[in-house]
């Protein structure tokens, strides 16, 4: 028998970890992980073209802040709404402190583009042409015509004066905006009168903007052949001929900018029910659509620059001064651009065969064989996709459930659905509708598996349904025999080859009696008696964890061996940081990866100091859950579709499930101390919350995502080696040949 | 291998279940898919005796939805009882055959016994543990929406099982109605509990502890479960109760982890059973973790000879039977002369009467209670008898079964009224509480039957002193030869066997006699 640690229970209760100052701010949290994927774009041994995806990638992760996060805050301020949340941080200070850090951050993204990225790419031979000074007569000549025959039909020139309204400018959309003199107008000061008295912008000057299309590229490639090759931006060849848009008027100035609007009428689901209920009591105080940023060229005219801040009510702090191309996502484009792909990563592997289910097999029959594990990126997703086609054209197969969250644009799983439900099975599938920024498309496709003769239902009241199961019921000779798929990602087959995400396949039959009541209780039918071995948010989950937690803190107190790992994606939900603290205070070894949001702070004496935070952000976006408990040497593992968020926890449909077959779990473990020794794409949360790259020094390095394709690889390998290996030749008889 | 699919559906008075099971010898009875829906039907009979036409239709939706389910995993037997919502309601038929045309689903109205007859084989079903826990006195407590039945165990045998109207939703309507504040909540369920526990601990507990008790309920239990408790102690359930004890929804809801509306018939089973262990004085709380449709599904295997029984059912209701007479101050001695010539009588006449097995329970039953109306009435202890039986709920048989051993020991008595005279007189003298409605002519075919055994039997024991000590019966040339080993004078049991034995010839067509042996003597090797 082990022998009783010294250590005594601290005695204090869950008040004490719950001090404002143990924890960061949610939103400065996330900006930090937003930086660290800039860090990316500014590493020297990110190949170029690698960081013009990172930079595009920030670019598109602020864009989506700001509409979803910086406009709840937004809402709250509106509304008078002044909780501070988990780090003692009211709404308004929130918004200063966002906005701060905020404007810092695109300062930063705009010098490594100009500064790095620019005289990098002119050197590869690519240049992205700022002026018309720098076209060629040429180039000039094949601009004109251009914008003659694609660009200017498309083009919506709305002008302002005493009889027309400011115009509506769209959310997010990248316009020009002009000062025009009518021509042969007195070309005195703007805006003063006959008598020197401030007039309006306006009666000196008009003010006109023009959108910049979205239906056409952001760049042209300007015509010749060879290096180097040359872009231009769609904004400056639409500036360029301003003057062809307003005849009759001189173009005084003119210079982009783009807004970002509170049009998102949904509050977030990350926020507290208390102020769901305020928002809706003061919903007429809330400024609908709303401008909550700005972003204008650095050398915009003054002029311009007060009169768009006048009539879009905007603060200092909201504007956004951009010394270069505003909406940086462009460069995703670039990125696809041929023949540069020497400036691209090529260290890592493509999605590799499953081992234990190589193409063309009996997909059922390899299941029952046992519990089959799937690692993607680095895995093919195709086995899930087989999965389902298999079960579609399956005599045997009586009926598919299945939960869809995202999928992809022409999704090959909601093919199969469809065709399943016209080969007679039952098909049930849950479209979560709510999918931020994917409601349409999931509408669209909905109705379309409805058509089919599936039994669609459309998410639920009041929550999100984040989780990814599949469960297939087979009538097979010795009975019913249910096979269920379990997964950290959504079935999506684009999303899958770039985010890191693993899977179950299984047959178990605790398994297949908890899939058959999980999709009983989304169809409206009441929770089971007990579940076998999945735990359910909004209902069980937090108690689970909270429960696992609390049993390691009891163990280191009782001199067990008591550690343990988890990686996520977000963590902030104070009851599960406070049973963490408490379990590092009892002595537990903590070591967690994750990637974005962390409201937990490293390094507090007596409360986080047993507690490691990292966060990889790499080729591959982490996505996956996995939960290891040591349980006193006999480790418990699970995998998750929910981070430790409150909106995961409390406010969503989300699954745990146990990794019970010992090689899986291993292999689930594998991936949790790969990633804890990671060199090269981690950073080391600090106390004063900041990151820091590990310090390599004197250290092997480990980038885990690489290694990852290359054991994929090898045991794919491996496994045709093998195959080759015992390969029984069989003679071809008469009776099986046909002439 | 054949595997029979199954569903079993539950139309209880606060849920509809559906549980598709395969059943098969070799892997027994295994439960494949179980679906719940909330739907309070007890509310609208218990407070109107109607089910409104909304609930009908979210009635027959669901049912459609179960239809579509039973389709997909192929299950062609099914079962649909109805419970205490149905019974209590004024217009069951009416609404039955509405949901029988909408969805082809056939519904069967369980009478309480029969239901409770079901929870307990679900039960014992589950094998060993039910078989130790009932070594020791125990107590099955039965939580419904309209009623709870108490069955008390002693040594592996059911001593007695009462039915006592505290039913989970009964009790929210009222506590409903009253708008009581949440600290009175308990002390209120506590109070309505006492009104019928402390006189059921009178009459049947009297010094008896029960140590263990077996719940079967659809809240607490899936409380526990989902907890992963099986049993808990008296000091683990009070300390739960501690935890619970005032009635906030939304508090609780989140204490425990459920979904709020299922807090007020948690919070009251919570309430009744604390209240109940304590009177009983229990000290163990056994989880069954069974539903009615495990019980359906048991009975389903069980009739199609797919399980062997796992325990003997019959015995218990003999014993439930045997208790009711003990109680009435029935004779044990002569119940178990008369059952035993009923039943040599029964197995003689086989072949001519064609009755079952099952008919035979019936008879066994009369007979032991054939002498209880003479607690009541020496006088008219046909009438009494009749009344008694038809008052107290012997578990494991319908409402019609006790009907038919009600009759029967009633004709045992009193001159027997044939249907076509009994279906004239309704409304007169039978009214109350004996309408002929529910008995068919086929049933009452089989009391005439059974009543026509259970006189003779009755007459060859006329004197009460079970003065034959070997009987044998046998047909025999158009006759029922009844032969009685004596040495004692039979004139009386001979001389009142006439009448008897014209009504038996009436309805059997054959002549009993009877015929005496005189013992054989002992010889030596037998001493």
């Amino acid at each position: 028998m082990k022998a009783k640690s010294e250590k005594t229970k601290p005695e204090r209760g869950r008040d004490f970890y719950l001090n404002p100052a143990f924890y960061q701010n949610r939103e400065l949290s996330w900006l930090q992980f937003n930086r660290r994927c800039l860090m990316e774009a500014r590493r020297k041994e990110t190949p170029l073209f690698e960081k013009l995806k990172f930079l595009s990638i920030t670019s598109s992760n602020l864009d989506e802040f700001f509409m979803v996060r910086v406009a709840s805050l937004q809402d709250m301020v509106n509304a008078d709404y002044n909780k501070p949340d988990l780090a003692g941080m009211t709404p308004g200070r929130q918004l200063e402190a966002i906005l701060e850090a905020a404007h810092e951050f695109v300062q930063l993204q705009y010098s490594t583009y100009n500064r790095s990225l620019l005289p990098a790419l002119k050197e590869e031979g690519l240049e992205i042409v700022q002026s018309v000074e720098e076209l060629s007569e040429g180039e000039k000549e094949f601009l004109d015509r251009y914008y003659e025959t694609d660009i200017y039909p498309v083009l919506t020139p709305m002008a302002v004066d005493s009889s027309r309204p400011f115009p509506l400018i769209l959310n997010k959309t990248l316009n020009l905006g002009a000062l025009l003199r009518r021509k042969g107008q007195d070309t005195g000061l703007l805006g003063r009168g006959k008598k020197g008295k401030k007039k309006k912008a306006a009666e000196g000057l008009e003010f006109a903007t023009v959108q910049v299309p979205s239906v056409l590229p952001r760049f042209i490639l300007l015509p010749g052949e060879g290096a180097p090759v040359r872009i231009i931006l769609l904004e400056d060849v639409i500036r360029q001929h301003m003057p062809l848009l307003f005849t009759g008027y001189d173009v005084i100035c003119v210079d982009t900018f783009r807004i970002m609007r509170n049009a998102d009428l949904s509050i977030d689901e990350d926020e507290a029910e208390d102020l769901l209920v305020e928002i809706e009591k003061q919903l007429k105080k809330r400024q609908r659509g709303q401008a909550i940023r700005l972003e204008a060229d650095s050398d915009m005219d003054k002029r311009l620059l007060k009169l768009l801040k006048e009539n879009l009510n905007l603060a200092d702090s909201e504007v956004f001064s951009i010394d270069g191309p505003l909406d940086l996502t462009f460069l995703m484009k670039v990125y696809g651009l041929p023949g540069f792909d020497h400036l691209k990563e090529h260290g890592y592997e493509r999605p590799q065969e499953v081992p234990e289910l190589p193409a063309g097999c009996d997909l059922f029959a390899q299941i029952r064989k046992g519990d089959i594990f799937l690692h993607h990126p680095y895995q093919s997703f195709q086995p899930v996709v087989d999965f389902v086609a298999a079960a579609a054209e399956d005599p045997d197969t009586l009926a598919i459930k299945q939960t869809l969250y995202r999928v992809s644009g022409n999704s090959p799983i909601v093919r199969s659905l469809s065709r399943a439900a016209e080969n007679g099975k039952q098909v049930t599938v849950l479209v979560e509708l709510k999918a931020r920024f994917d409601e349409e498309n999931n509408i669209g496709w909905a109705r379309m598996l409805e058509r089919a003769g599936c039994h669609v239902i459309y998410g639920l009241v009041g929550l999100k349904t984040h989780s990814k199961i599949t469960l297939v019921v087979r009538r097979e000779e010795d009975g019913i025999r249910r096979y269920v798929h379990l997964a950290t990602g959504n079935y999506n087959d684009s999303t899958a080859k770039l985010y890191t995400d693993v899977g179950l396949l299984t047959c178990r039959e605790t398994y297949g009696e908890d899939a058959t009541a999980v999709f009983n209780m989304l169809s409206g039918y009441s929770e089971p008696r007990a579940w076998n071995c999945l735990s359910l948010a909004p209902l069980w989950l937090k108690d689970r964890l909270l429960y696992l937690i609390g049993r390691e803190r009891d163990n280191a107190l009782n001199g067990e061996t008591a550690r343990i790992r988890a990686k996520m994606n977000s963590l902030c939900d104070p009851d599960i940081i406070s049973a963490l603290y408490e379990a590092s205070a009892a002595g537990v070894k903590i070591d967690l990866i994750v990637r974005g949001i962390c409201c937990l702070r490293v390094g507090i004496p007596e409360v986080s100091e047993n507690i490691t935070v990292r966060s990889i952000v790499g080729n591959f976006l982490e996505h996956s859950r996995i939960f290891c408990f040591e349980n006193a040497g006999i480790p418990q593992v699970y995998a998750a579709s929910a981070d430790w968020m409150p909106r995961n926890l409390d406010r969503r449909v989300e699954i745990m499930f146990p990794l019970e077959e010992p090689s899986i779990a291993e292999k689930a473990i594998h991936i949790l101390d790969l990633e804890l020794a990671d060199t090269e794409q981690a950073s080391i949360l600090q106390p004063d919350g900041s990151y820091e790259r590990v310090d390599r020094r004197g250290k092997e390095s480990v980038n885990s995502q690489k290694i990852f394709g290359e054991e994929a690889r090898r045991a794919a390998e491996q496994k045709k080696e093998n195959a080759l290996r015992t390969r029984v030749f069989i003679p071809e008889t008469s009776e099986g040949h046909e002439e | 291998m054949a595997i029979r699919t199954f569903a079993a559906i539950d139309i209880g008075s606060y849920e509809l279940q559906l549980k598709i099971f395969e059943v098969s010898k070799s892997r027994g009875i295994r439960e494949v898919d179980s679906m719940v829906h909330r739907i309070e039907l007890g509310t609208d009979t218990y407070r109107t005796g109607k089910i409104t036409s909304r609930h009908v239709a979210e009635v027959k939706r669901t049912l459609l939805d179960f239809r579509r389910v039973m389709n997909v995993y192929g299950a062609r037997d099914y079962k649909a009882y109805g419970t205490s919502a149905f019974r209590e309601m004024q217009n069951a038929s009416v609404v039955l055959e509405q949901i029988e045309l909408e969805t082809g689903i056939h519904i069967d109205i369980l009478s309480n016994s029969e239901q409770r007859f079901l929870d307990y084989k679900s039960i014992a079903s589950k094998g060993e543990l039910f078989n130790q826990v009932i070594e020791k006195d125990s107590a099955i407590v039965d939580f419904g929406g309209g009623s709870i039945q108490i069955s008390l165990f002693n040594k592996d045998r059911l001593v007695t099982t009462q039915n006592l109207r505290l039913g989970v939703l009964r009790i929210h309507e009222q506590i409903h109605s009253l708008d009581a504040a949440s600290t009175a909540v308990a002390p209120l369920i506590s109070e309505l509990v006492n009104a019928q526990i402390l006189p059921f601990a009178r009459l049947y507990l009297k010094d008896r502890t029960i140590r263990n008790i077996i719940l079967v309920d659809d809240y607490l239990c899936a409380l526990m479960q989902q907890r992963g408790i099986s049993n808990l102690s008296m000091t683990e359930f009070s300390e739960l109760m501690q935890r619970i004890h005032v009635y906030n929804r939304q508090n609780l809801a989140r204490m425990l982890g459920v979904r709020d509306d299922n807090i007020p018939l948690i919070f009251i089973s919570a309430v009744m059973l604390s209240r109940i262990a304590e009177v009983m004085k229990a000290e163990n709380i056994y989880i069954s973790g069974v539903t009615l449709c495990d019980g359906i599904v048991y009975e389903f295997a069980e009739k199609q000879k797919i399980l062997p029984p796992s325990h003997d059912f019959e015995g218990d209701i003999i014993a439930c039977a045997q208790n009711i007479s003990k109680r009435y101050k029935g004779s044990p001695e002569r119940s178990r002369t008369l059952e035993s010539i009923c039943l040599k009588i029964f197995d003689a006449t086989k072949k001519i009467h064609g009755l079952s097995h099952r008919e035979e329970l019936l008879l066994r039953i009369a007979a032991i209670l054939h002498d209880c109306g003479r607690y009541i009435s020496m006088v008219n202890l046909a009438q009494c008898a009749y009344d008694i039986i038809m008052a107290t709920e012997i578990i494991g048989l319908s409402h019609k079964e006790r009907e038919i051993v009600a009759n029967v020991v009633r004709y045992n008595h009193e001159p027997f009224v044939y249907y076509e005279q009994r279906a004239g007189i309704v409304g007169n003298s039978y009214a109350s509480g004996t309408s002929i409605s529910g008995i068919s002519r086929e049933d009452y075919l089989v009391i005439a039957k059974l009543t026509a055994i259970l006189r003779i039997a009755n007459g060859l024991d006329r004197s009460h002193r079970q003065k034959f000590e070997n009987i044998r019966v046998q047909v025999k040339d158009s006759e029922l030869e009844i032969l009685v080993r004596t040495d004692q004078d039979i004139t009386l049991e001979k001389g009142m066997f006439g009448k008897r034995a014209a009504f038996f010839e009436e309805i059997y067509g054959i002549h009993p006699v009877i015929r005496k042996k005189n013992p054989k003597r002992q010889t030596k090797s037998e001493l």
